[in-house]
């Protein structure tokens, strides 16, 4: 049975053989690549694998995306339509996937949402109530990396970006202090999340390979533990289950026929206790 | 902003990440606005926006800046909505979340500077259509309210009650048809748009009474001749236009 951080919504459906997988991490952690190698790699090894992040929902992703270019999002705006879209790839990819039993790989989840509204001054506990309908994945993996490692990615792939350098919350117009600020105020709040939903951290400013051997195994043990080992141990458990009931059963019938008093089951032999050696002791 | 019993979140606060989260205020509660704001409630078929138009009239006329916002109306969310719609997309939550965020912007970038300003803000429907709706279709009340932590508490929510039948009544000769979300064909109530209009209006009914002590919701019954109602918004709206006119701008 799978569980939720406190509500459900109506009609989920929470049971499910699937499992739910986290990457969280700041912009530039290497969230996005790690996603793509482990999907290729649980695809070979025989697993169905949905993946899935942000802003990618049918319902608002175009609209998050159009609010955007204006620059005239509010926070509060902001929160809830980035909530709007996770609900929608919540009900309509991920609960479905899990229920045919996929591995769901998330590019970032609640706990991204979280940090980024509470950076932005929203009520810690408004935004915590707000995702109580959200399910408990079976792990999340934390990219962590600190600003000074991020900045060199930044620079060479897209450039710092308005949203990501917290330009809506910092004063002035300076993108690489804001970026630093904002980044760092982020940080600071995964570190709290980290804590409370017990993130598994793993050092995102190594290579990409060493990451991802380290995600490989992290996952290995979530993914593989049901489908093979356990299938197979399950199955062993339950034929000894079956024998010992089949026993009890035979063992049940023969006591039953025999009454107590003219029966001695373990006969009065000499009290004798045997040496190391296994023979009588004189 | 205080909307409810045991609500006590409004995320209205200055931004400092360096205070710890714990130290961070939750209470906006008792913040005032030089501004006030009227709103009408109640189903469909109520009668509700004719008295809020007749009320705007009045004010305009007193020489009130007085600013319409109405429900469902943000540009920045409209189109989303309006997709979800059409396509039949939207479920429970997401129908919630996504009235939510049109909400939220009407709100913050026009609903709070107005107020601010000393405006007097009408607004048809307001947060307890939302509450009424989505609980209604299942949502959780307790996450709905928590869900609308950040609204402004109302000077007046007016709420035109109204039997069932009469709002039907009202309904069925002033236009051909229930839309899907509107008569509540999503949840599968009945296959006829007029019967699950009329099914799904009832939990909405029930879900306003229950709210009238939990909100002290002002009720007006909407069963009266127009004019009489409007006679009873006009009084009541004067009485908290009395206190504020100081800030009354002369046309």
């Amino acid at each position: 049975m799978r569980k939720t951080y406190g509500k459900t919504l109506p009609g989920t459906k929470l049971t499910d053989s699937g499992k739910l997988i986290v990457v969280e991490g700041t912009d530039g952690a290497g969230r996005t690549t790690q996603i793509n190698l482990l999907k290729g790699w649980l695809e070979e090894r025989g697993h169905a694998v949905l993946d899935t992040g942000m802003t990618r929902s049918p319902l608002a992703g175009e609209g998050i995306r159009r609010a955007k270019e204006g620059n005239n999002l509010g926070r509060v705006t902001q929160s809830l339509f980035y909530a709007t879209d996770f609900v929608d790839r919540l009900e309509n990819e991920i609960v479905p996937a899990l229920r045919a039993g996929f591995v769901v790989l998330t590019d970032r989840y609640v706990y991204s949402l979280m940090a980024r509204a509470i950076v932005r001054g929203m009520d810690p506990v408004w935004i915590r109530s707000i995702y109580s309908m959200a399910l408990v994945p079976d792990a999340v993996i934390y990219l962590r990396i600190g600003v000074d490692e991020l900045i060199p990615r930044v620079i060479f792939s897209r450039g710092f970006d308005y949203w990501e350098s917290g330009m809506d919350v910092f004063p002035g117009q300076d993108m690489y202090e804001n970026f630093r600020s904002y980044q760092t105020a982020l940080l600071a709040e995964f570190e709290r999340l980290s804590v409370e939903f017990h993130f598994e951290t793993v050092d995102g400013s190594a290579d990409v390979k060493t990451v991802f051997t380290e995600l490989q195994k992290k996952i290995l043990r979530i993914v593989e533990s049901d489908s093979r080992k356990d299938y197979f141990s399950k199955a062993s458990e339950e034929l000894a289950e079956s024998l010992r009931l089949k026993l009890e059963k035979s063992w049940a019938a023969r006591l039953s026929e025999l009454r107590s008093d003219d029966l001695q089951i373990f006969p009065q032999t000499e009290q004798v206790s045997p040496n190391g050696n296994g023979h009588r002791l004189a | 902003m205080n909307i409810g019993s045991n609500l006590r979140i409004g995320p209205f606060e200055v931004f400092d990440p360096v205070r710890e989260v714990a130290e961070r205020p939750r209470l906006n509660g008792g913040q005032t606005f030089p501004g006030k704001l009227f709103v009408v409630e109640g189903i469909d078929g109520s009668g509700k926006s004719t008295q809020l138009s007749l009320l705007h009239k009045w004010l305009a006329s007193k020489g009130y800046g007085v600013v319409f916002s109405t429900w469902n109306s943000s540009p920045l969310v409209k189109d989303t909505t309006k997709l979800g719609k059409k396509k039949k997309m939207l479920t429970p939550a997401t129908f919630s979340l996504i009235h939510a965020t049109d909400f939220a912007d009407r709100i913050e970038r026009s609903i709070l500077p107005l107020l601010k300003a000393g405006a007097v803000v009408l607004c048809d429907r307001y947060i307890y259509t939302a509450f009424a709706r989505d609980v209604a279709r299942g949502m959780d009340s307790q996450w709905v309210r928590e869900l609308y932590g950040f609204a402004v508490k109302p000077t007046v929510a007016f709420y035109f009650r109204v039997p069932l039948e009469t709002a039907i009544g009202r309904l069925v000769t002033a236009r051909d048809g229930f839309k899907f979300y509107e008569a509540g064909l999503d949840l599968g109530l009945s296959d006829d748009a007029t019967e699950s209009f009329r099914l799904f209006q009832g939990r909405i009914l029930q879900e306003y009474e229950r709210m009238i002590p939990e909100f002290g919701l002002t009720v007006i019954d909407a069963t009266l001749p127009v004019e009489v109602q409007q006679a009873q918004v006009r009084q009541i709206a004067q009485t908290h236009l009395d206190r504020a006119n100081e800030l009354r701008v002369r046309p």
